[in-house]
């Protein structure tokens, strides 16, 4: 969501958006350079992109770190959209009865469970996809639950008396008016799953780039922590603009934004 | 009375799922479904919150913990709001030409934040507090900026015409207008704070409800771990509560605008109580407090840390930067 307001002329703000962007890069570049931020920890941008492409690791690292975040924000997708659905759309009691439930597991805290999962999973795969996927879930799953109770009740009565049996109901009038919300909970849940990977790798892996990040901050390479962290907040970012794109293109006729 | 009765199997309803949960979690404990060494009772757990509230020892990692958060959370208020202010009302076009740079800069991973500061500022609470500014400022300067825009320029044109100064105008009209969605801001805000102020207290640091629960599960002191976590579950939700609680109280004429925090959107909520001067007053007066006596404390406890790392006892544990889990 953009903050729109009284525009001066149709080009000019694309124009400034991306002037103040190459403005910043620029600056990263040119201050270590010049001297004012010292390069020893502030190394330029263009020493940091050097670093990601002279060493194939960091590809490595990055495909390894992409497969997890994607697979705990699948993991929560598989996991809350059916809870949702269904706690929303056909189980009211249910779901009075769960939601003080789900909104506690909802402030549990993954890396403060860790130390629980891991007694239960141990260190490894499991333990970092419940890590990355546990805050995921329910965002997507309370979104649901909200997108289900808001549908219109006039056009599911209309609906129902058309003859539109309970899966045709379910297909083409509850979940696309679910789906605005669906996928702005799916956005902020893909936010959490890239912070909660960095705090996984970071915690105990040998791969990925968090863990590349803890190496180099222990062994003080900051141009290993520059290119980690170039990669890191790209790839969120790409996540981001994707998941954006996809719900414009699925939500053609309403698209609601989250203000962050 | 048919309405009390209501309310009272409504509440009934609500809680059987956490009363299910913690009776599964008792049962399995005694009934041994699960090892009781890895999943103590739900009643020892209990036990062990109230022998570490007698000790000391959680009240003061709980002190410590709220004033990192509420220093953290000034800065990002009196850094985010201002800005938002200026931002959003006299410089519109700024606010949207910087706009996809201060979405990159959102984006910015906290874990980095503390690894990159870490290096440079070292281990001190200055990292902290820096750490959990910049994870709550982002909220609040996208809430203030969204608010001060979106206020109904009706009033503003209004106000204008009965010959309002730029100063009156933001007194009386942008400021109590833009209100209710700046405290949406600052609870979501509020919310990952602490969050990530306990995941940055596990990683980095000697003090803290993080640390404490940490370093429970670093010595094998099962039922103080379990213990520590479940005072953090409960704090982060009986926060999110208070917050939405008082979101609904303070600003009862708007719809609650943000559920994905937290919990279903459900109208028709009744506001008992609204918070006046004095309640308010109260309220910051007790925040400020427990900023000076956690800072105190964090003060004390940093330097109990420092004697005993240069003498000849160094600590229950030192390294936590990528030692193990379960080591």
């Amino acid at each position: 969501m953009t903050f729109s307001g009284s525009h001066s002329s149709p080009w000019r703000i694309p124009f400034m958006k991306i002037i103040a962007v190459v403005l910043v890069a620029v600056a990263w570049e040119l201050f270590p350079k010049l001297g004012i931020l010292t390069s020893n920890t502030f190394p330029p941008l263009s020493k940091a992109l050097a670093t990601i492409f002279s060493d194939h690791v960091f590809a490595k690292h990055a495909v390894t770190s992409i497969g997890r975040a994607y697979g705990g924000l699948t993991v929560a997708i598989l996991a809350g959209l059916p809870l949702g659905l269904l706690l929303g759309g056909w189980f009211y009691r249910l779901q009075q009865a769960l939601e003080p439930l789900m909104e506690l597991f909802g402030q549990a805290n993954p890396v403060i469970l860790s130390h629980i999962v891991v007694l239960f999973f141990g260190i490894g795969t499991g333990t970092q996809l419940f890590v990355i996927s546990w805050l995921s879930i329910w965002p997507i799953a309370f979104s649901a639950i909200n997108g289900v109770r808001s549908v219109d009740p006039q056009i599911l009565k209309m609906a129902a008396s058309l003859g539109l049996g309970r899966w045709r109901l379910f297909t083409s009038i509850i979940l696309p008016s679910a789906a605005p919300a669906i996928i702005t909970g799916v956005r902020l849940s893909a936010g959490y799953a890239f912070i909660m990977l960095i705090a996984a790798e970071l915690m105990g892996a040998t791969t990925g780039l968090g863990y590349v990040m803890a190496t180099s901050s222990e062994t003080g390479d900051m141009n290993g922590l520059a290119a980690a962290a170039l990669i890191i907040t790209v790839l969120a970012l790409l996540t981001d603009l994707l998941l954006k794109q996809a719900g414009k293109r699925i939500v053609v006729w309403r698209y609601q934004g989250v203000v962050t | 009375m048919p309405e009390r009765q209501n309310a009272l199997t409504s509440l009934l309803l609500r809680s059987s799922g956490i009363i299910f949960f913690l009776i599964l979690w008792e049962a399995s404990s005694r009934l041994r479904w699960i090892d009781p060494y890895f999943l103590p009772r739900f009643s020892v757990v209990v036990a062990e919150i109230g022998r570490l509230i007698q000790d000391g020892s959680l009240i003061s990692n709980l002190a410590i913990s709220s004033a990192r958060a509420i220093g953290g959370l000034l800065i990002a208020c009196l850094v985010g709001l201002p800005l938002g202010f200026i931002f959003g009302r006299w410089f519109p076009t700024a606010a949207e030409a910087l706009d996809p740079l201060l979405r990159i800069m959102s984006q910015v991973n906290p874990f980095l934040v503390l690894m990159a500061s870490t290096l440079i500022l070292g281990f001190g609470e200055t990292t902290k507090f820096l750490v959990i500014a910049w994870v709550s400022v982002w909220p609040l300067l996208f809430y203030t900026i969204t608010a001060v825009r979106s206020v109904d320029p009706l009033l503003i044109k209004t106000a204008r015409s009965m010959g309002i100064s730029e100063s009156g105008l933001l007194q009386q009209i942008l400021i109590p207008a833009s209100l209710p969605t700046i405290f949406t801001g600052l609870r979501i805000s509020a919310g990952i704070t602490f969050f990530i102020l306990v995941a940055v207290e596990m990683l980095n640091a000697s003090s803290g409800l993080g640390y404490f629960e940490h370093n429970s599960a670093m010595n094998f002191e099962i039922a103080g771990m379990y213990a520590a976590a479940t005072v953090i579950v409960l704090l982060g939700f009986l926060l999110n509560r208070f917050l939405i609680a008082l979101e609904r109280s303070l600003f009862a004429w708007r719809a609650p605008a943000d559920f994905l925090l937290g919990s279903v959107h459900t109208d028709k909520k009744r506001v008992l109580w609204r918070p006046g001067r004095f309640a308010t007053a109260t309220a910051a007066v007790m925040i400020l407090l427990l900023l000076i006596s956690g800072s105190f404390e964090i003060q004390r406890v940093n330097s109990e840390r420092a004697s005993m790392l240069s003498g000849e006892n160094p600590g229950k544990h030192a390294r936590h930067l990528g030692s193990e889990v379960g080591k």
